[in-house]
This record gives structure tokens, C-alpha cells and sequence, in this order.
């Protein structure tokens, strides 16, 4: 259905995104993930038309938007990463208003309003102003705007970005929701890898306007399938400690957080002696050393060496 | 476009706040500054000898309605002028006067204009007795049965001349509504094209340009709202002072109010291209009181602009639209000029919008698409 090709998009001297190649077909919930910065928000911009490209294409079922983006405007639905509302008007008001400039109008209007506010779960509190609205009903209300013309195709840049857990789910259910019944096509920006995992049938991962991964979830994890992910947790990480672990044969990467230290270690290396050797040499008290089973967030350790949130 | 308009006013409505406040201001300094004696300019004014001040010339000149004469010494008077106080001082001599003038505006050559005349009178009312002969017993007589003849002539001649009754025409009042109005609407124009810069951040014109609007509806719509906001202060302002304060627009109201849709077409136009230089609204906060205060300045918005005298200022002031706006506006209202003669403001107003508008919709669109 859409296809970006070489996509690149320039700032000055600095790559936003870099030769971007992807694909989304019709129906599927595809996942597009990546830490501050990667350039996900400017790949979307360009990919709705809303940005024009340093170079490459956006091809909708094999032609070009770039010139001529009136079709795919057409069933694109689009949930900006800030809150696009005016919070001085209620959320029905809000709803009429996106909804007459796409041309909507009478009974028609008021059905799809109705529709909407009913999917986004705001329906008794149509009458008030957005401006008092809790942070997860303005992102239910952004995300309710934009499915007003029924979009064949919904493209969602962070929708859960500060939120309550509540809410977040809610929207999570919801999406999936669409897809199920509607066949809807969900383009999914975020950096929380556990969103993506319960919604995307396929990932793309960006990191420095770069691709560094791309496939199924199964796919994506293989790549750990050599290693695996170690967390160490102690009441206070020292210096000592990190560096031992960082001259340690065996360890491949070291990551440290304020209360725990993540490494990688192939696969069949048996490391937890040493670990708890190590910790007694350099004073460390440990509180435990666990197995984790590989995510998505590892996968990004592991090809960036960052995690994914810092 | 309808859509986004009533949206925009929807919103105006729940929070007209930022427009009361600039309106109430507008008016509050206009009342402040234009003072409690809206119409008279003061003007000290001192006799050589008392005999002068009780006799027919001071009689006349405290019966003159354009100007707020004021009895003083010497001295006084000097200091009045020197402290700045006032712009022009009399002083009266038997059969001649001399005007004193501290700053030098259009209301000298009327003081002159009046006394002149008030001398004239007396010097023919001396022509009078002297003609009536020498019956000095009935001098009072002769002048009083002059001055009923006088209230009921024979022939019944009315002269009227544009500037109205009573002369004057360093209009304070006026100018301190004028300027205070023309300086205050800038901002509540700013604040309602703000909005632009906000709503391009939040991604509410992405959504715009997704749906079949078009960008001149946007742009259209838009520049309309801040029109018909800005409009709509100056609209209030000038309509308070005129109906419920009282003050004189000599006739000249409803010109007044046509002859703002240039100025305020020209700030809406400014403002847009000062969204489109600046990079976010905090800039944009930064620089708008600058730019208001130094246009107010330059323009002539807190005093008579005939005082400025640095050539720079002078030369900045003629790319100011508030040096215009208020040329316009004293013009048609003050000097009663028709509207021949307020062509070439306006044209430069219309003309600075179109470029400017033009300017900073070319601007905006280049830096986001
Ligand atoms: N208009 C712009 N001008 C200059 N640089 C920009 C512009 N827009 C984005 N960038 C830069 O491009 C890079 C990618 O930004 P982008 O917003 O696409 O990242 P993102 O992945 O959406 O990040 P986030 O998760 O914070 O939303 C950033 O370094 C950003 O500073
Ligand atoms: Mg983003």
C-alpha cells in the first residue's frame, strides 16, 4: 500500500532520516520505534505529506504522492505527537469542527460524532472544554479527531506519550480494535517497546535517522539469539564493579542504571559465579542477578548499545 | 473557512480576556492622558496692568471656549513655559501683545488668530465712541445699545467654517485616543495571530492541510479573525469616548472608523510577518512590546509627532504604519482634511499590508511547508 524508498530528509548539515526503506501493507499494525530524536516524527511528516523530502519517494499503491498527495490524503488519518485541539472549545465542538473541514455536514456529522466520541469512550463528557480534560482523554480526543473521515489508514505519531496506565491501555485497545474489525492499516510510532509488541505484527527500528532493524517481532529477536541479557541489581552500583565487568572477557556490553547493571553474554557462557566473584572483590553487595528473556529493548541495547529510553 | 472563523470565535468568546484587557487599558490611558478639560489646551496668560485684564480684552478672552486661559505673573507664566508645562504663554499690553511660545504647534498661530481679532474689536469699538462725538457722559450708553443692536441685526449672517465652533486644534483628547487605541490594537492583533504559531506547533494546521482545505482558506480565515477582532476594539474604544465620555470627533466619527480598516489592516499584515521571522512564541512575546512600544513612539502614538526631531527617528517613522494611522486619523478628524487629501496614507497603509502579508505568508510557508 505505501512504500518509502531512499527516503532522506535533511536539516542543515544534520540526516533527520537517512535512505529510509519501508513498507506497510493494507491491514497490518506496523510498528515504527525508536529513542528521542531518531527521526520517527520527521519520517511520518514526510510520509503524510506534510514534509517535503531531501530525497527519495512516498509511493501509495505505486505512485508517487510527493507531486500529487490528494489520494493518500484522502485515507490518511493522522495523530500528531502534540495535542492538535483548540482546548478552548468542548470535545464535540472539537469533533464538528475537524469533521466540516473535511466536508462532513448534517445528520452525517452528528452520526460520526457521535461514533467517535462513543469509540474514544468520552461520550458524557462531550460538553466539556478540552482545556480540562486529564492528559489521557486529550490523547483519546487527538486520536478520535483523526479516524472522523473513516482513514482506511491511521498513522500515529507517540499517542500514549504521558499518560495514565488506564488510559494507555485503553488506547492500545482500541487501535487493536480497529484493525480487527475494520481492517484499518495502523502505522505505530513509539518508544515503548511493550506497545509495539502488543499491537505490531511488523517493526521497523530507528535510531540516528538510521534503520537498524526491520522484520517480525520473531525476526527481530533473533538477532539476540546469540546472546543474552543479564540484569545485576545492587543497593549502590561502584565503579569498581562496572569496570571489572567492562574487562571481563566474556561480557559484550555494559549498561548501567542507577540501582542495576544490564550486560550481554553469548548465549552459552555461564557467567553468574563470576559475576558474584566479582562483586565480592570489589565490595559490591548484591541483591540479585537474573535471566531475562530477550525483548525488543534488548535488541535495541544490542544494536546501539543505548537503551531505548534514558 | 466559515468553520475555522466560528471556531476562532468560539474560543474568543470562553476567553476574551487578553481582548478586555487591552481594550479596558486602551481606554483607561486615553482617559488618563487626554485629561479632565478634554477639549482646551492651557494656555497662561498675564496682563501688564490689571486695568487691561478687567477691561473688554480680558472680558473677550475669558469668553474664548477653544483655549483654557489662565491668569498669571510674569514670572509665572515664564516658568509654566520653561518647566514645559505649557506650549504657548500670552502676555497682554494696552494695544499689543506678545505670544510666547515654548513649543511650537499649530495652536500658535490660533492663539495669535484670537487675540488678534479681540484687539481688532476693541480698537473699532474706540473707532465707534470717537465717531459718536465728544459726549463723554454717554460713552457706556452708545456701546451697550451697539451690542443689543448687534444680537438682533438687520441682516441675518452665518458663517461657519469646517473646524466647527470655537476654534482650536492641537486636540488632546483626541490624539491621546488616537494613539493610545492605534498603540494598544497592535497587541490584541499580536495575540490573535499568535495563535498561528501555536496551532502550526501542535500539528492542528497539519490536520488542516490534510483535508480537502485549501492553504488561502487557512491563511484567509485566519487573517480575518485578527482583522475583525482588532477592529472590533478599536470599534469599542472609539465608540465609548464618542457616546458615553462625549468626546467631539467634530463630526468626523464615522470617517474615523472607516478610514482605521487600513491601519488595522496594515498591523494584522505586520504581525503575520513577524510570525513567520520568528522561530517560536516566546520570541515572538519578546519582540511584540518592542515593536509596539517603539511604533507608539516614533509614530507619534504618545505625543504630537511634530516634536520629534532626530532625522533617524523622522526616517524610521516613515516605514512606521502608526505614523500613517495616525496621520490618517488626526487628518480626517482633527484638521477636518476630505479625503483627497488622506489618499496618500492610505495607500501606503494598503500598501505595506499587501507587502507584508504577502511577505510573511512567502516566509511561513517556505520554513514549514
Ligand atoms: N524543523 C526542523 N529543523 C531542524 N531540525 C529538526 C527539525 N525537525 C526535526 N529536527 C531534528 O531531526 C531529528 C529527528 O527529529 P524527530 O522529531 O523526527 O525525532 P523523533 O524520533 O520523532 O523524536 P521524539 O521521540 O522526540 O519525537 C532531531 O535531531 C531533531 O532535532
Ligand atoms: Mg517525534
Amino acid at each position: 500500500m505505501i512504500e518509502l524508498v531512499d527516503l532522506t530528509k535533511k536539516f542543515k548539515q544534520m540526516y533527520a532520516v537517512k535512505n529510509l526503506n519501508m513498507f506497510i501493507e493494507r491491514g497490518e499494525i506496523v510498528g515504527l520505534l525508536g529513542p528521542n530524536g531518531a527521526g520517527k516524527s520527521t519520517a511520518i511528516s514526510m510520509l503524510s505529506s506534510l514534509v517535503e523530502p531531501t530525497g527519495g519517494d512516498v509511493r501509495f499503491d505505486n505512485k508517487s504522492i510527493l507531486k500529487n498527495p490528494a489520494a493518500f490524503r484522502k485515507i490518511v488519518g493522522m495523530v500528531p505527537q502534540n495535542i492538535a485541539l483548540y482546548t478552548d472549545l468542548t470535545a464535540e465542538e472539537n469533533l464538528l469542527f475537524f469533521g466540516r473541514i473535511y466536508r462532513l455536514g448534517g445528520k452525517e456529522l452528528n452520526r460520526k460524532v457521535d461514533e467517535v466520541l462513543e469509540q474514544i469512550g468520552l461520550t458524557d463528557r462531550r460538553k466539556d472544554v478540552v482545556k480540562n480534560f486529564s492528559g489521557g482523554m486529550q490523547r483519546r480526543l487527538n486520536i478520535g479527531v483523526a479516524m472522523l473521515h473513516d482513514p482506511e489508514m491511521l498513522i500515529m505519531d507517540e499517542p500514549t506519550v504521558g499518560i495514565d496506565p488506564q488510559s494507555r491501555n485503553y488506547i492500545l485497545e482500541t487501535v487493536k480494535r480497529l484493525n480487527e474489525e475494520r481492517g484499518m492499516t495502523v502505522l505505530y510510532t513509539s518508544h515503548y517497546m511493550e506497545e509495539v509488541e502488543f499491537l505490531c505484527d511488523r517493526i521497523y527500528i530507528m535510531d540516528k535517522g538510521n534503520l537498524i532493524a526491520s522484520g517480525t517481532k520473531d525476526e527481530i529477536k533473533q538477532i539476540l539469539s546469540s546472546e543474552k541479557t543479564i540484569l545485576i541489581r545492587a543497593d549502590r552500583i561502584n565503579g569498581k564493579f562496572v569496570e571489572a565487568l567492562e574487562q571481563h572477557s566474556l561480557i559484550n556490553r555494559v549498561t548501567i542504571g542507577e540501582k542495576e547493571v544490564t550486560i550481554l553474554v553469548p548465549r552459552e557462557a555461564n557467567v553468574f559465579s563470576e559475576i558474584i566473584k566479582l562483586a565480592e572483590s570489589t565490595g559490591l553487595e548484591l541483591l540479585s542477578v537474573d535471566n531475562k528473556t530477550p525483548t525488543l529493548e534488548d535488541v535495541f541495547l544490542h544494536l546501539t548499545g543505548r537503551a531505548l529510553r534514558d | 473557512m466559515i468553520g475555522i472563523l466560528l471556531a476562532k470565535l468560539k474560543s474568543f468568546i470562553r476567553n476574551p480576556w487578553t481582548f478586555l484587557i487591552f481594550t479596558g487599558m486602551s481606554m483607561f490611558f486615553a482617559f488618563i492622558f487626554g485629561g479632565a478639560n478634554v477639549d482646551k489646551a492651557y494656555v497662561p496668560i498675564h496682563a501688564v496692568n490689571d486695568e487691561i485684564k478687567d477691561s473688554f480684552i480680558g472680558q473677550q478672552i475669558e469668553e474664548q471656549e477653544g483655549f483654557q486661559f489662565s491668569w498669571m505673573t510674569e514670572d509665572e507664566l515664564k516658568e509654566k513655559i520653561e518647566t514645559g508645562n505649557a506650549e504657548i504663554g500670552v502676555i497682554l499690553q494696552e494695544n499689543d501683545f506678545n505670544i510666547i511660545v515654548g513649543v511650537d504647534s499649530f495652536n500658535t498661530s490660533l492663539v495669535q488668530q484670537i487675540i488678534l481679532g479681540i484687539y481688532h474689536e476693541k480698537k473699532e469699538r474706540e473707532q465707534i465712541l470717537l465717531a459718536a462725538g465728544q459726549d463723554v457722559s454717554d460713552k457706556g450708553n452708545i456701546l451697550s445699545e451697539m451690542d443689543q443692536v448687534m444680537e438682533r441685526p438687520i441682516f441675518n449672517l452665518e458663517s461657519a467654517s469646517f473646524r466647527g465652533e470655537g476654534a482650536f486644534v492641537y486636540d488632546n483628547s483626541l490624539h491621546r485616543i488616537f494613539g493610545f487605541s492605534l498603540f494598544f490594537v497592535i497587541y490584541t492583533i499580536a495575540y490573535n495571530v499568535l495563535p498561528i504559531l501555536t496551532e502550526k506547533r501542535d500539528g492542528i494546521w497539519d490536520r488542516m492541510i490534510l483535508s480537502p482545505l485549501k492553504k488561502s482558506e487557512m491563511y484567509v480565515a485566519n487573517l480575518l479573525y485578527s482583522f475583525i477582532t482588532g477592529y472590533f476594539q478599536v470599534l469599542v474604544i472609539f465608540s465609548m469616548f464618542r457616546y458615553v465620555i462625549g468626546v467631539d470627533f467634530h463630526g468626523r466619527f464615522l470617517e474615523t472608523l472607516l478610514l482605521l480598516i487600513p491601519y488595522v489592516f496594515s498591523v494584522v499584515a505586520l504581525t503575520i510577518l513577524i510570525s513567520a521571522i520568528v522561530k517560536n512564541s516566546q520570541q515572538f512575546n519578546a519582540v511584540l512590546p518592542l515593536l509596539a512600544v517603539s511604533m507608539a513612539m516614533i509614530g507619534g502614538a504618545y505625543w504630537p509627532i511634530e516634536i520629534v526631531e532626530s532625522k533617524l527617528l523622522l526616517m524610521l517613522a516613515k516605514i512606521n504604519p502608526l505614523t500613517y494611522g495616525m496621520e490618517v486619523l488626526q487628518g480626517a478628524a482633527v484638521y477636518g482634511y476630505p479625503l483627497e487629501e488622506l489618499l496618500f496614507p492610505i495607500s501606503i497603509l494598503i500598501l505595506m499590508g499587501v507587502v507584508m502579508t504577502g511577505l510573511g505568508i512567502h516566509l511561513m510557508e517556505r520554513r514549514h511547508i
